[in-house]
């Protein structure tokens, strides 16, 4: 029976620290699986911020904040702990903010590459740079409370503002804004015509872009059909004929101007033995053209000339009498 | 029988302060009042006794450790139904009376910051205290009460027993290691039906009351509660003990004297609790 009392009263001990061990890290989020990396930030204020609150990056929560405390300089040291699974921002910071209207606070991180808008904030963080040596800047946005407590400021100028309205807007300026009332519809009555006449010229315009939008929509049309048949010339490999074509084509005049670059090789190496008869057929026709010489002598001198031609003569009567008479020239005997 | 409730107190020669009487100091003030205040001044001086002979048998190793597994039983493992069920209701009340507060200006996910944050820090404890003050404490004035009147008491002192040691310290520090872990159990049971009740009678969801129980809390919300729960118990075991070993003749006395330790547990609950809330918190 004892025995029994013993392992019933532990077991319920055992049970209720179980319950509260688990509930306590359970409510506290304390993420014992994941670990985290602790970073301090530096803030002049940080608000309504608080320990266990959450750190977020983009919206998602990243960590917690594990404790607050009071630096140097009347700077308050925020240390966040942050998951090991977490990329950060290349160059980051840390805005405190509320969550929602009801007291929840947040640490934002945000990168310094992409600073807020509000002029306040970024000086904030400009001093908490300068000022931090490895810590993160820190800047805390106003409370719901400073929001309400200017909002109110903001709502009493505007009834100040009314109340003063009000005064100002006796039976003369009733008059007045009623004339500025007619004079206003008619400034509209006028707007209203000069609009009527400027739809009419951009319905014509309209109806004339709409043709032109018909005649691009024909082309279109074309170039569609133009790129259709490429297409299907494409498809049915004729394309590729005619490039294959092309390529032996070019092979072809490839070799021919290699031919030709060697007809021009020989031509320049016989350019000189040219020049050379060239040169001495222009020192024969000067010599002939100069009388001197054989051939000049024969060109200038008539004589020779008809002296030839009566040897010709000769010679073909002789050559006639040979033929008439050839054992008068020639004799044959055969012993 | 003894003229003042518990023998080891007889042996103790108290200072001359202790001896004077109020009403003899002040003689222009009422004697209903010197009475009174006085009663007060000689209940402190009994407390202060009583504790002292406490602290006197807690040297007897020997003798109360043994005593003190059936008392754990008695007073902590056989309370935690009635805790429980108390818990269970507290939780499903609390859900329902912080939806009908909420609605139309607060969220009703904060119905689960209004269940954790009360059962945890004020309601579980506190209740628990209040039910196990009448449980335990009736219980312990009543059985000691009636073993001082049947001489029980005497007769272990004549077998050489410290009746503190085999009496009184099983009970206190039963009850004062016990409270924590009723109390454990009924924040756990508490917040399980307000989680219930928000879910199934009300337009919230598991994680919106999960999200409204995590929000705003710390790691002092439990140790808070437990730590108060742990002088509730040293209170009610002490008083109970105190009250038992005062009688002195008769049931009656023993029935007076168990009411009176029910109503002086109750009362020092209260008191404990708004003082540790007003050092811890």
């Amino acid at each position: 029976m004892k025995r029994r009392d013993e392992v019933v009263v532990g077991a319920t001990i055992v049970v209720a620290l179980a319950v509260i061990i688990v509930a306590a890290l359970w409510l506290s989020e304390a993420e014992l699986g994941r670990g985290g990396t602790i970073h301090v930030a530096r803030f002049r204020t940080v608000g309504g911020l608080g320990v266990g609150d959450p750190v977020v990056l983009s919206g998602v929560r990243v960590g917690r904040v594990a404790g607050i405390r009071l630096g140097e300089r009347n700077w308050v040291e925020a240390e966040l702990q942050v998951y090991r699974d977490v990329t950060l921002p290349s160059n980051p910071a840390v805005i405190a903010a509320s969550a929602s209207f009801f007291g929840e606070w947040q640490a934002g991180i945000i990168s310094l590459d992409q600073p807020p808008d509000d002029p306040k904030v970024r000086r904030d963080l400009d001093e908490a740079l300068a000022a931090a040596d490895d810590a993160w800047p820190g800047a805390a946005l106003p409370d719901i409370g400073q929001l309400t407590a200017q909002a109110g400021r903001i709502a009493r100028d505007i009834t100040l503002v009314s109340s003063r309205v009000q005064e100002a807007f006796d039976s003369t300026a009733v008059r007045a804004l009623q004339q500025s009332i007619r004079n206003f519809g008619r400034v509209a009555d006028r707007i209203a015509e000069f609009t009527e006449q400027q739809t009419n010229l951009l319905g014509a315009v309209g109806q004339r872009l709409e043709q032109g939008s018909d005649v691009l929509h024909d082309a279109a049309l074309s170039l569609q059909t133009s790129l259709a048949r490429i297409d299907s010339a494409t498809n049915q490999g004729e394309l590729e004929s005619i490039l294959e074509n092309t390529q032996e084509a070019s092979g072809y005049m490839r070799d021919a101007t290699r031919r030709f670059s060697e007809l021009i090789d020989v031509a320049h190496e016989n350019q000189e033995s040219i020049v050379r008869v060239l040169q001495a057929a222009d020192s024969i026709m000067t010599r002939i053209q100069n009388r001197s010489g054989t051939l000049g002598m024969l060109v200038g001198d008539s004589t020779l000339y008809i002296e030839t031609i009566q040897a010709v003569i000769q010679l073909r009567t002789l050559l006639a009498d040979i033929q008439a008479n050839p054992r008068k020239y020639f004799k044959f005997s055969v012993f | 029988m003894r003229a003042h409730g518990y023998a080891p107190s007889l042996r103790v020669r108290r200072p001359i302060w202790f001896r004077v009487r109020l009403a003899d100091t002040l003689p222009h003030v009422p004697r209903s009042l010197t009475t009174r205040v006085s009663g007060w001044y000689a209940g402190f001086g009994r407390l202060g006794h009583f504790l002292a002979d406490m602290a006197r048998g807690l040297r007897d190793v020997h003798t109360w450790p043994a005593q003190t597994v059936a008392q754990l039983l008695r007073i902590g493992v056989n309370s935690v139904p009635i805790a429980l069920f108390v818990a269970a209701f507290t939780g499903v009340v609390l859900a329902l009376q912080a939806s009908y507060t909420f609605t139309g200006a607060v969220p009703l996910y904060f119905v689960g910051t209004l269940v954790g944050k009360t059962i945890m820090l004020e309601l579980g404890p506190v209740l628990t205290g209040l039910v196990l003050a009448g449980r335990v404490g009736a219980n312990t004035a009543a059985e000691l009460g009636t073993m001082r009147v049947t001489e029980q008491v005497d007769a272990l002192e004549t077998l050489a027993y410290d009746p503190f040691a085999y009496l009184v310290i099983p009970r206190v520090v039963a009850s004062t290691v016990m409270f924590p872990v009723v109390v454990a159990l009924a924040m756990a049971m508490g917040v399980l039906t307000g989680l219930v009740t928000a879910v199934n009678l009300l337009d919230l969801s598991t994680v919106e009351f999960v999200r409204g129980l995590k929000l705003f809390y710390q790691f002092k919300d439990i140790w808070f509660g437990l730590v108060k729960s742990m002088s509730f118990g040293f209170a009610i075991g002490v008083v109970g003990c105190m009250k038992g070993l005062a009688v002195r003749r008769g049931a009656q006395e023993v029935g007076r004297a168990t009411t009176d330790a029910v109503v002086l547990g109750a009362k020092l609950i209260l008191v404990l609790d708004a003082v540790w809330a007003v050092l811890l918190l």
